[in-house]
């Protein structure tokens, strides 16, 4: 978490923030919290809430938006 | 990336290109409207309308969450961001929405704590790492984003947070989509549905569209290909006479949408009666707020907003941008008053918005690219 996002680039879309939703894939989970470790196409990896698609696994992609797992990357 | 790279294939896309070409009535000109403001980003940012024939319009809709909130809003949350207990949280795109007097950039240039987040829940983790401030997020977006606060503000009451609240102005995508099917001053031959709002929603919620006014609409991805293939589902559907809800984007959306997240929503939140959208005004049972069994968790609650309707300013003309009436290029302070830097509508301020899209791929008139 920071004061401004660097990488909140106006010329390419800043899909965190937007209506829009980003398909990473599961690294880790941690079933007992309902989140998991998932890592995007550029590598970043962050944490994310996966109530809503539940149960997960690792290797499966979820499409994610602002940190919440709103559907499976059939 | 599996399920991204594909979508980019130049080849296939010229392909697609001439199919569409093959669709069209050379005789007939279709205005088709894209809703999310993530397709106006891929549209400008992968040339796509450039791709298609000149008698295919491509026109704007509302689905920018950012450029649908009123200047009311901003100045109802810049007045709970002043208070010194406060740490106020939001998503990188409302710190520069312009209110009627400044932004929340602004107050935290002259002192307020806004800080940025790229989740709810990390708001909500600000909050249990700073038990002495009161820890605000002003929640905004449509479907996409409403489960997300929702999940956060489940598990702030599961877990007793009591410095945690929420300012919620989360939209519907149906209410704006009939205003402007009665509007008068709009014809549409049909439209490119929400490919990420579908996957909570689903697609039956956009049935009404051709069964009570005769358009069709394909929900749709947010690669070029998508992009490319959902118009010419809806030109093969205009060329055969049906009229229906087609799914392009099955690889991620189910009809049905996503029914727990439908359930998380439908426990925190309730309808408003009515709430006010940037350039389409009242529209009644539009946007969500808390349930009363989270109204301890409501920011609007829990402090004092001013709560005043403010005009627009009277130069912008974001309603007719938003409402699809006037291209971007076409207002009078577009590029120039009005830029990403210094935006004076909100259209302008948001990636997503169909101002900054015209704006940063230099789209400053209606001549298409040749390719």
């Amino acid at each position: 978490m920071e004061d401004l996002a660097p990488h909140c680039d106006h010329t390419t879309g800043c899909i965190t923030c937007g209506d829009e939703a980003v398909p990473m894939e599961v690294v880790r989970v941690d079933a007992e919290r309902g989140l998991a470790l998932c890592e995007d196409g550029a590598a970043n990896r962050s944490t994310v809430e996966t109530a809503l698609v539940e149960p997960v696994v690792r290797g499966e992609r979820l499409l994610v938006h602002a940190g919440t797992a709103i559907a499976r990357a059939a | 990336m599996k399920f991204v790279e594909e979508f980019r294939d130049a080849e296939l896309g010229r392909v697609l290109a001439g199919e569409i070409v093959a669709a069209v009535d050379p005789d007939r000109h279709y205005k088709l409207m894209e809703v999310c403001g993530g397709h106006t980003h891929s549209i400008y940012r992968y040339g796509i309308d450039d791709l298609l024939p000149d008698n295919v319009e491509l026109v704007h809709g509302p689905g920018c969450p950012v450029c649908v909130i009123p200047m009311g809003r901003v100045d109802d949350g810049i007045a709970i961001a002043r208070n010194e207990e406060v740490i106020f949280t939001c998503f990188g795109d409302m710190l520069r929405v312009p209110g009627s007097e400044q932004s929340l950039l602004e107050a935290k240039a002259e002192g307020a704590d806004v800080r940025m987040v790229y989740s709810p829940l990390d708001a909500l983790r600000l909050a249990k790492a700073n038990p002495e401030r009161e820890v605000v997020f002003f929640a905004i977006g449509f479907e996409t984003t409403a489960p997300s606060t929702a999940l956060t503000l489940m598990r702030a009451k599961a877990e007793g947070v009591p410095n945690f609240s929420c300012v919620c102005n989360h939209v519907t995508i149906v209410p704006p989509l009939r205003a402007l099917l009665d509007s008068p001053d709009l014809r549409l031959d049909g439209f490119i549905g929400p490919g990420h709002v579908s996957t909570v929603v689903g697609a039956r919620p956009f049935e009404f569209i051709p069964a009570d006014y005769g358009k069709p609409v394909v929900i749709s991805g947010f690669e070029p290909l998508d992009v490319l293939q959902t118009v010419l589902m809806i030109l093969r559907q205009l060329g055969e006479g049906r009229c229906e809800v087609e799914n392009q984007y099955t690889r991620v959306v189910p009809y049905e949408g996503n029914l727990r997240a439908l359930q998380v929503m439908s426990e925190v939140f309730e309808l408003r009666p009515h709430f006010e959208w940037r350039g389409l005004g009242f529209i009644s049972q539009s946007a969500l707020r808390l349930a009363d069994a989270y109204a301890e968790l409501d920011a609007e609650r829990r402090f004092e907003v001013p709560n005043v309707r403010v005009a627009d300013p009277k130069a912008c003309q974001c309603g007719e941008v938003l409402k699809g009436v006037i291209k971007p290029w076409e207002c009078k302070v577009f590029g120039t008053a009005c830029t990403p830097e210094h935006a004076i509508g909100t259209c302008m301020v948001s990636p997503e918005g169909a101002c900054a899209a015209y704006y940063n791929y230099g789209r400053f008139a209606s001549e298409k690219a040749v390719v």
